[in-house]
Protein backbone atom coordinates (compact mmCIF):
# COMPACT_ATOMS: atom_id res chain seq x y z
CA UNK A 1 0.00 0.00 0.00
CA UNK A 2 1.35 3.54 -1.00
CA UNK A 3 0.59 4.78 2.63
CA UNK A 4 2.48 2.07 3.93
CA UNK A 5 5.74 3.12 2.30
CA UNK A 6 7.92 6.42 3.04
CA UNK A 7 7.24 8.90 0.79
CA UNK A 8 10.98 9.87 0.58
CA UNK A 9 11.28 13.60 0.15
CA UNK A 10 13.99 15.09 -1.54
CA UNK A 11 14.96 18.84 -0.90
CA UNK A 12 12.62 21.40 -3.45
CA UNK A 13 15.14 23.96 -3.80
CA UNK A 14 18.45 22.20 -3.61
CA UNK A 15 20.01 25.71 -5.14
CA UNK A 16 18.84 27.73 -2.97
CA UNK A 17 20.00 24.82 0.02
CA UNK A 18 23.37 25.43 -1.48
CA UNK A 19 23.48 29.23 -0.97
CA UNK A 20 22.11 29.42 2.48
CA UNK A 21 24.35 27.23 3.79
CA UNK A 22 27.20 28.10 1.71
CA UNK A 23 28.03 31.93 3.07
CA UNK A 24 27.32 30.68 6.98
CA UNK A 25 30.23 28.16 6.01
CA UNK A 26 32.23 30.10 4.37
CA UNK A 27 31.99 32.79 6.90
CA UNK A 28 33.11 30.26 9.93
CA UNK A 29 35.58 28.18 7.88
CA UNK A 30 37.22 31.03 6.56
CA UNK A 31 37.60 33.09 10.43
CA UNK A 32 38.53 29.59 11.43
CA UNK A 33 41.22 28.49 9.24
CA UNK A 34 42.43 32.04 8.13
CA UNK A 35 44.70 32.73 11.57
CA UNK A 36 46.60 29.94 9.57
CA UNK A 37 47.14 31.63 6.25
CA UNK A 38 46.94 35.64 7.06
CA UNK A 39 48.80 37.56 9.41
CA UNK A 40 46.51 40.33 8.69
CA UNK A 41 43.44 41.07 11.02
CA UNK A 42 42.22 43.27 8.42
CA UNK A 43 41.68 40.55 5.37
CA UNK A 44 39.87 38.54 7.97
CA UNK A 45 37.91 41.32 9.61
CA UNK A 46 36.76 42.50 6.52
CA UNK A 47 36.25 39.20 4.23
CA UNK A 48 34.28 37.65 7.22
CA UNK A 49 31.85 40.45 8.04
CA UNK A 50 31.20 40.86 4.59
CA UNK A 51 30.55 36.99 3.95
CA UNK A 52 28.48 37.43 6.79
CA UNK A 53 26.74 40.12 5.90
CA UNK A 54 25.81 38.19 2.46
CA UNK A 55 24.63 35.22 4.14
CA UNK A 56 22.02 37.59 6.28
CA UNK A 57 20.86 39.45 2.60
CA UNK A 58 20.81 35.29 1.58
CA UNK A 59 18.69 34.51 4.28
CA UNK A 60 16.42 37.36 4.94
CA UNK A 61 15.81 37.56 1.10
CA UNK A 62 16.19 34.54 -0.38
CA UNK A 63 15.97 31.46 1.14
CA UNK A 64 13.43 32.91 3.77
CA UNK A 65 11.09 33.03 1.12
CA UNK A 66 12.25 30.08 -1.31
CA UNK A 67 12.29 27.34 1.51
CA UNK A 68 10.03 28.07 4.42
CA UNK A 69 7.69 30.79 2.63
CA UNK A 70 8.12 33.61 5.52
CA UNK A 71 9.59 36.91 5.27
CA UNK A 72 9.92 40.27 7.48
CA UNK A 73 10.99 43.87 7.45
CA UNK A 74 10.81 47.29 8.45
CA UNK A 75 8.65 50.10 7.17
CA UNK A 76 8.62 54.06 8.34
CA UNK A 77 4.79 54.78 7.69
CA UNK A 78 3.63 58.67 6.91
CA UNK A 79 3.68 58.92 10.49
CA UNK A 80 7.37 58.42 10.89
CA UNK A 81 7.02 55.23 13.22
CA UNK A 82 8.97 52.16 12.55
CA UNK A 83 6.77 48.99 11.87
CA UNK A 84 7.99 45.77 11.98
CA UNK A 85 6.37 43.97 9.29
CA UNK A 86 5.70 40.16 8.74
CA UNK A 87 4.42 38.02 5.87
CA UNK A 88 4.16 33.95 5.58
CA UNK A 89 2.43 32.19 2.67
CA UNK A 90 -1.49 31.00 2.71
CA UNK A 91 -1.44 28.25 4.96
CA UNK A 92 -1.91 25.91 1.56
CA UNK A 93 1.25 26.45 0.30
CA UNK A 94 3.35 26.68 3.84
CA UNK A 95 1.92 22.83 4.01
CA UNK A 96 2.75 22.12 1.06
CA UNK A 97 6.53 23.19 1.70
CA UNK A 98 8.84 21.06 1.50
CA UNK A 99 9.82 19.60 5.13
CA UNK A 100 13.43 18.79 4.20
CA UNK A 101 13.98 22.22 3.32
CA UNK A 102 12.27 23.67 6.26
CA UNK A 103 14.12 21.56 8.40
CA UNK A 104 17.59 22.66 6.81
CA UNK A 105 16.62 26.63 7.01
CA UNK A 106 15.88 26.48 10.81
CA UNK A 107 18.68 24.22 12.06
CA UNK A 108 21.73 26.23 9.87
CA UNK A 109 20.54 29.31 11.77
CA UNK A 110 20.43 27.91 14.71
CA UNK A 111 23.54 26.27 14.39
CA UNK A 112 25.39 29.06 13.28
CA UNK A 113 24.51 31.37 15.97
CA UNK A 114 25.79 28.61 17.89
CA UNK A 115 28.56 28.18 16.95
CA UNK A 116 29.96 32.37 16.67
CA UNK A 117 29.26 32.04 20.31
CA UNK A 118 31.13 29.38 21.04
CA UNK A 119 33.69 31.19 19.14
CA UNK A 120 33.20 34.16 20.83
CA UNK A 121 33.68 32.61 24.45
CA UNK A 122 37.27 31.55 23.25
CA UNK A 123 38.19 34.93 22.26
CA UNK A 124 36.81 36.61 24.93
CA UNK A 125 39.16 34.04 26.73
CA UNK A 126 42.32 34.68 25.24
CA UNK A 127 41.65 39.07 25.30
CA UNK A 128 41.54 39.36 21.77
CA UNK A 129 39.32 42.23 21.36
CA UNK A 130 39.87 42.51 17.20
CA UNK A 131 38.15 38.87 17.41
CA UNK A 132 35.43 39.80 19.82
CA UNK A 133 34.44 42.78 17.83
CA UNK A 134 34.15 40.46 14.41
CA UNK A 135 32.20 37.57 16.40
CA UNK A 136 30.03 40.26 17.74
CA UNK A 137 29.33 41.96 14.22
CA UNK A 138 28.25 38.17 12.84
CA UNK A 139 26.38 37.34 15.57
CA UNK A 140 24.19 40.23 15.52
CA UNK A 141 23.69 39.79 12.07
CA UNK A 142 22.84 36.03 13.17
CA UNK A 143 20.54 36.81 15.71
CA UNK A 144 18.55 38.95 13.74
CA UNK A 145 17.62 36.95 11.54
CA UNK A 146 16.56 34.02 14.33
CA UNK A 147 14.64 36.58 15.75
CA UNK A 148 12.80 38.27 12.72
CA UNK A 149 11.92 34.15 11.31
CA UNK A 150 10.85 33.26 14.32
CA UNK A 151 8.19 36.01 14.61
CA UNK A 152 7.39 36.01 11.66
CA UNK A 153 6.56 32.15 12.24
CA UNK A 154 4.80 32.75 15.15
CA UNK A 155 2.19 35.05 13.38
CA UNK A 156 2.46 32.47 10.47
CA UNK A 157 0.85 29.80 13.01
CA UNK A 158 -1.52 32.46 14.46
CA UNK A 159 -3.16 32.88 10.80
CA UNK A 160 -3.34 29.51 10.16
CA UNK A 161 -5.60 29.01 13.19
CA UNK A 162 -7.50 32.25 12.10
CA UNK A 163 -8.45 30.92 8.41
CA UNK A 164 -8.95 27.50 10.00
CA UNK A 165 -11.74 28.93 12.12
CA UNK A 166 -12.96 31.24 9.59
CA UNK A 167 -13.20 28.31 7.06
CA UNK A 168 -14.62 26.17 9.50
CA UNK A 169 -17.08 28.71 10.18
CA UNK A 170 -17.85 29.34 7.20
CA UNK A 171 -18.08 25.68 6.40
CA UNK A 172 -20.59 25.36 9.00
CA UNK A 173 -22.84 28.21 7.98
CA UNK A 174 -22.92 27.11 4.80
CA UNK A 175 -23.86 23.61 5.79
CA UNK A 176 -26.87 24.94 7.43
CA UNK A 177 -27.65 27.29 4.26
CA UNK A 178 -28.01 23.95 2.23
CA UNK A 179 -29.46 22.13 5.11
CA UNK A 180 -32.28 24.81 5.55
CA UNK A 181 -32.37 24.99 1.47
CA UNK A 182 -33.22 21.17 1.63
CA UNK A 183 -36.03 21.44 4.18
CA UNK B 1 -7.20 13.32 -2.81
CA UNK B 2 -5.03 10.67 -1.18
CA UNK B 3 -3.84 7.34 -3.28
CA UNK B 4 -5.41 4.49 -1.65
CA UNK B 5 -8.40 6.17 -0.96
CA UNK B 6 -11.49 4.07 -1.79
CA UNK B 7 -14.32 5.03 0.22
CA UNK B 8 -16.70 6.58 -1.90
CA UNK B 9 -17.50 10.20 -0.82
CA UNK B 10 -21.10 10.41 0.11
CA UNK B 11 -22.76 13.20 -2.44
CA UNK B 12 -23.57 15.99 0.13
CA UNK B 13 -19.93 16.15 1.48
CA UNK B 14 -18.72 16.00 -1.91
CA UNK B 15 -20.18 19.11 -2.50
CA UNK B 16 -19.32 20.45 1.06
CA UNK B 17 -15.89 20.07 -0.35
CA UNK B 18 -16.69 21.68 -3.36
CA UNK B 19 -17.55 24.44 -1.23
CA UNK B 20 -14.62 24.64 0.44
CA UNK B 21 -12.12 24.77 -1.81
CA UNK B 22 -14.21 27.57 -3.52
CA UNK B 23 -13.76 29.66 -0.33
CA UNK B 24 -10.52 28.84 0.09
CA UNK B 25 -9.34 30.06 -3.62
CA UNK B 26 -11.88 33.18 -3.16
CA UNK B 27 -10.58 34.10 0.10
CA UNK B 28 -6.29 33.60 -1.41
CA UNK B 29 -7.66 35.70 -4.38
CA UNK B 30 -9.07 38.45 -3.35
CA UNK B 31 -6.48 38.76 -0.14
CA UNK B 32 -4.03 38.61 -2.66
CA UNK B 33 -5.53 41.40 -4.02
CA UNK B 34 -5.36 43.68 -1.03
CA UNK B 35 -1.98 42.91 0.31
CA UNK B 36 -0.03 45.51 -2.27
CA UNK B 37 -2.08 48.73 -0.91
CA UNK B 38 -0.92 47.41 2.20
CA UNK B 39 2.40 48.50 1.99
CA UNK B 40 3.10 51.84 0.77
CA UNK B 41 5.23 52.00 -2.06
CA UNK B 42 8.61 54.37 -0.98
CA UNK B 43 8.57 57.75 -2.83
CA UNK B 44 11.16 57.71 -5.07
CA UNK B 45 10.11 54.73 -6.82
CA UNK B 46 7.40 54.05 -9.19
CA UNK B 47 5.29 50.94 -8.86
CA UNK B 48 5.20 48.73 -11.81
CA UNK B 49 2.72 45.76 -11.40
CA UNK B 50 5.11 43.38 -13.51
CA UNK B 51 3.68 39.89 -11.92
CA UNK B 52 1.24 38.10 -14.32
CA UNK B 53 -1.58 37.92 -11.94
CA UNK B 54 -4.96 39.74 -12.52
CA UNK B 55 -5.61 40.16 -9.31
CA UNK B 56 -3.31 43.04 -8.33
CA UNK B 57 -5.20 46.22 -9.66
CA UNK B 58 -8.44 45.28 -8.30
CA UNK B 59 -9.91 47.03 -5.15
CA UNK B 60 -11.53 44.36 -2.98
CA UNK B 61 -12.32 45.18 0.62
CA UNK B 62 -9.95 43.11 2.78
CA UNK B 63 -11.55 40.27 4.38
CA UNK B 64 -12.76 40.02 7.40
CA UNK B 65 -9.85 38.74 9.27
CA UNK B 66 -7.09 40.78 7.75
CA UNK B 67 -6.46 43.67 10.79
CA UNK B 68 -5.91 46.69 9.03
CA UNK B 69 -4.18 48.69 11.62
CA UNK B 70 -0.56 50.20 11.02
CA UNK B 71 1.09 48.31 14.24
CA UNK B 72 -0.87 44.88 13.02
CA UNK B 73 1.93 42.56 10.68
CA UNK B 74 0.81 42.47 7.66
CA UNK B 75 -0.84 39.51 6.70
CA UNK B 76 -2.27 36.73 3.97
CA UNK B 77 -0.88 34.85 1.49
CA UNK B 78 1.33 37.53 -0.74
CA UNK B 79 2.89 35.71 -3.54
CA UNK B 80 1.13 36.96 -6.43
CA UNK B 81 1.72 40.56 -5.22
CA UNK B 82 5.67 40.56 -5.42
CA UNK B 83 6.08 41.85 -8.51
CA UNK B 84 9.50 43.47 -8.62
CA UNK B 85 8.67 47.01 -8.18
CA UNK B 86 7.11 47.06 -5.00
CA UNK B 87 9.48 47.25 -2.68
CA UNK B 88 11.33 47.74 0.23
CA UNK B 89 14.35 45.42 0.92
CA UNK B 90 13.44 42.31 0.69
CA UNK B 91 12.59 41.04 -2.04
CA UNK B 92 10.05 41.01 -4.51
CA UNK B 93 11.75 39.37 -7.19
CA UNK B 94 11.85 35.75 -5.53
CA UNK B 95 7.98 37.11 -5.68
CA UNK B 96 7.77 34.90 -9.06
CA UNK B 97 9.39 31.70 -6.87
CA UNK B 98 6.88 32.13 -4.52
CA UNK B 99 3.91 32.41 -6.80
CA UNK B 100 5.09 29.28 -8.54
CA UNK B 101 5.27 27.70 -4.82
CA UNK B 102 1.61 29.18 -4.09
CA UNK B 103 -0.14 28.59 -7.21
CA UNK B 104 1.30 25.90 -9.05
CA UNK B 105 1.42 23.73 -5.99
CA UNK B 106 3.50 20.74 -7.01
CA UNK B 107 6.15 20.36 -8.97
CA UNK B 108 6.31 24.17 -10.36
CA UNK B 109 9.59 24.62 -11.94
CA UNK B 110 11.42 26.85 -9.35
CA UNK B 111 12.94 30.33 -11.01
CA UNK B 112 16.48 30.11 -11.43
CA UNK B 113 18.57 31.21 -8.63
CA UNK B 114 20.22 33.85 -10.93
CA UNK B 115 17.28 35.56 -12.34
CA UNK B 116 15.33 36.58 -8.81
CA UNK B 117 18.78 37.77 -7.11
CA UNK B 118 19.84 39.74 -9.95
CA UNK B 119 16.97 41.71 -9.63
CA UNK B 120 17.09 41.88 -5.84
CA UNK B 121 20.62 42.93 -6.07
CA UNK B 122 19.84 45.50 -8.79
CA UNK B 123 17.03 46.74 -7.04
CA UNK B 124 18.86 47.11 -3.29
CA UNK B 125 21.57 49.06 -5.18
CA UNK B 126 19.33 51.23 -6.97
CA UNK B 127 18.57 51.62 -3.30
CA UNK B 128 21.80 52.71 -1.90
CA UNK B 129 22.36 55.15 -4.92
CA UNK B 130 19.03 56.63 -4.14
CA UNK B 131 19.69 57.39 -0.45
CA UNK B 132 23.45 58.51 -1.15
CA UNK B 133 22.22 61.10 -3.65
CA UNK B 134 19.58 62.37 -1.18
CA UNK B 135 21.57 62.47 1.84
CA UNK B 136 25.02 63.96 0.91
CA UNK B 137 24.24 66.16 -2.62
CA UNK B 138 22.90 69.41 -2.51
CA UNK B 139 19.60 68.73 -3.61
CA UNK B 140 17.03 71.45 -4.01
CA UNK B 141 14.28 69.31 -4.49
CA UNK B 142 14.02 67.62 -1.48
CA UNK B 143 10.91 67.23 0.62
CA UNK B 144 10.89 67.37 4.18
CA UNK B 145 14.82 66.31 5.40
CA UNK B 146 13.04 64.12 8.07
CA UNK B 147 11.13 61.68 5.79
CA UNK B 148 13.77 61.69 3.34
CA UNK B 149 15.88 58.83 4.07
CA UNK B 150 12.32 56.37 4.84
CA UNK B 151 14.33 53.30 3.41
CA UNK B 152 16.83 53.23 5.41
CA UNK B 153 19.16 50.19 4.57
CA UNK B 154 22.52 49.60 6.05
CA UNK B 155 24.62 48.41 3.66
CA UNK B 156 25.87 52.04 2.69
CA UNK B 157 27.00 52.40 5.90
CA UNK B 158 28.97 49.18 6.06
CA UNK B 159 30.36 50.12 2.84
CA UNK B 160 31.96 53.65 3.80
CA UNK B 161 32.60 52.49 7.39
CA UNK B 162 34.98 49.39 5.90
CA UNK B 163 36.40 52.02 3.52
CA UNK B 164 37.31 54.18 6.06
CA UNK B 165 38.59 51.78 7.97
CA UNK B 166 40.59 50.09 4.97
CA UNK B 167 41.99 53.84 3.80
CA UNK B 168 42.76 54.75 6.99
CA UNK B 169 44.75 51.14 7.75
CA UNK B 170 46.23 51.24 4.33
CA UNK B 171 48.07 54.83 4.79
CA UNK B 172 48.88 53.31 8.65
CA UNK B 173 52.86 52.11 8.01
CA UNK B 174 52.55 50.09 11.59
CA UNK B 175 50.09 48.91 13.41
CA UNK B 176 47.55 48.46 10.79
CA UNK B 177 44.89 45.88 12.20
CA UNK B 178 44.53 48.18 14.93
CA UNK B 179 44.04 50.99 13.34
CA UNK B 180 41.34 49.31 11.49
CA UNK B 181 39.57 47.99 14.31
CA UNK B 182 39.60 51.25 15.91
CA UNK B 183 38.29 53.11 13.32
CA UNK B 184 35.82 50.60 12.40
CA UNK B 185 35.04 50.40 16.12
CA UNK B 186 34.81 54.48 16.99
CA UNK B 187 32.58 54.88 13.59
CA UNK B 188 30.19 52.23 14.43
CA UNK B 189 29.72 53.21 18.40
CA UNK B 190 29.83 56.56 17.58
CA UNK B 191 26.83 56.09 15.40
CA UNK B 192 24.96 54.44 18.33
CA UNK B 193 25.96 56.59 20.61
CA UNK B 194 24.94 59.78 18.54
CA UNK B 195 21.75 57.95 17.66
CA UNK B 196 20.99 57.55 21.76
CA UNK B 197 22.05 61.12 22.15
CA UNK B 198 19.27 62.06 19.86
CA UNK B 199 16.94 59.70 21.29
CA UNK B 200 17.52 61.05 24.62
CA UNK B 201 17.08 64.80 24.26
CA UNK B 202 13.74 63.93 23.33
CA UNK B 203 14.33 63.92 19.29
CA UNK B 204 12.03 61.71 17.26
CA UNK B 205 13.97 60.18 15.19
CA UNK B 206 13.97 56.07 14.38
CA UNK B 207 17.32 54.28 15.72
CA UNK B 208 17.95 52.34 12.70
CA UNK B 209 17.00 55.74 9.92
CA UNK B 210 19.52 57.51 12.27
CA UNK B 211 22.61 55.04 11.90
CA UNK B 212 22.14 54.74 8.35
CA UNK B 213 22.26 58.77 7.97
CA UNK B 214 25.43 58.67 9.49
CA UNK B 215 26.64 56.23 7.59
CA UNK B 216 25.83 57.94 4.53
CA UNK B 217 27.00 61.17 6.03
CA UNK B 218 30.60 59.02 5.85
CA UNK B 219 30.87 59.46 2.00
CA UNK B 220 32.69 63.00 1.92
CA UNK B 221 35.26 61.75 4.67
CA UNK B 222 35.54 58.51 2.79
CA UNK B 223 36.37 60.54 -0.91
CA UNK B 224 38.81 62.99 1.45
CA UNK B 225 40.72 59.71 2.79
CA UNK B 226 41.19 58.53 -0.48
CA UNK B 227 42.68 61.95 -1.58
CA UNK B 228 44.89 61.72 1.25
CA UNK B 229 46.11 58.11 0.61
CA UNK B 230 47.06 58.79 -2.91
CA UNK B 231 48.66 62.12 -2.08
CA UNK B 232 50.74 62.68 0.94
CA UNK B 233 51.54 66.23 1.20
CA UNK B 234 50.41 67.68 4.37
CA UNK B 235 49.13 71.40 3.55
CA UNK B 236 46.58 69.30 0.94
CA UNK B 237 45.38 66.79 3.54
CA UNK B 238 44.14 69.84 5.88
CA UNK B 239 42.23 71.55 3.16
CA UNK B 240 41.29 68.15 1.47
CA UNK B 241 39.77 66.80 5.22
CA UNK B 242 38.27 70.37 6.03
CA UNK B 243 36.65 70.39 3.21
CA UNK B 244 35.06 67.02 3.47
CA UNK B 245 34.30 67.38 6.86
CA UNK B 246 32.18 70.79 6.34
CA UNK B 247 30.47 68.43 3.55
CA UNK B 248 29.82 65.89 6.07
CA UNK B 249 28.50 68.38 8.65
CA UNK B 250 26.90 70.32 6.07
CA UNK B 251 24.97 66.99 5.18
CA UNK B 252 24.34 65.83 8.82
CA UNK B 253 22.75 68.67 9.88
CA UNK B 254 19.05 69.04 8.36
CA UNK B 255 18.43 65.32 9.46
CA UNK B 256 19.43 65.72 13.38
CA UNK B 257 18.09 69.25 13.31
CA UNK B 258 14.88 68.00 11.74
CA UNK B 259 14.37 65.37 14.48
CA UNK B 260 14.84 67.52 17.88
CA UNK B 261 13.65 70.52 19.97
CA UNK B 262 14.83 73.83 17.97
CA UNK B 263 16.09 74.69 21.75
CA UNK B 264 18.30 71.43 21.68
CA UNK B 265 19.23 71.59 18.12
CA UNK B 266 23.12 72.73 18.90
CA UNK B 267 23.13 69.88 21.50
CA UNK B 268 22.14 67.52 19.21
CA UNK B 269 24.64 68.53 16.33
CA UNK B 270 27.54 68.85 18.32
CA UNK B 271 28.60 65.87 19.24
CA UNK B 272 28.32 64.64 15.50
CA UNK B 273 30.60 67.77 14.53
CA UNK B 274 32.72 66.54 17.03
CA UNK B 275 33.08 62.97 16.24
CA UNK B 276 33.33 64.28 12.06
CA UNK B 277 36.36 66.26 13.19
CA UNK B 278 38.18 63.20 15.05
CA UNK B 279 37.80 60.96 12.26
CA UNK B 280 39.34 64.34 10.14
CA UNK B 281 41.93 64.02 12.84
CA UNK B 282 42.61 60.59 12.41
CA UNK B 283 42.74 60.75 8.44
CA UNK B 284 45.24 64.02 9.11
CA UNK B 285 47.48 62.61 11.40
CA UNK B 286 47.81 58.74 10.35
CA UNK B 287 51.29 58.40 9.11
Amino acid sequence: MDRNQETRENYANPRTCFFHVIFKAAALAFYILSALFFNSFVIIFVVTVFLAALDFWVVKNVSGRILVGLRWWNEINEQGESVWKFECLDHESLARMNKKDSWLFWWTIYLTAVAWIVLGIFSLIRFQADYVLVISVCLTLSIANIVGFTKCRKDAKKQIQQFASQTIASQFSSTLQSAFSLV
Amino acid sequence: MSHGDTIPLHPSSQSDIDEIENLIYDSVQSSQATVLPARPPSPPRASIPVSSSPFINSNIPPPSYQKATVSAPSKQPVPAVLPVSSADFSTPSGGDARQGISSDAFGSPANTLTEPVWDTVKRDLSRIVNNLKLVVFPNPYREDPGKALRDWDLWGPFFFIVFLGLALSWSASVKKSEVFAVAFAMLAAGAVILTLNVLLLGGHIIFFQSLSLLGYCLFPLDVGALICLLKDNVILKVIVVSVTLAWSSWAAYPFMSAAVNPRRKALALYPVFLMYVSVGFLIIAID
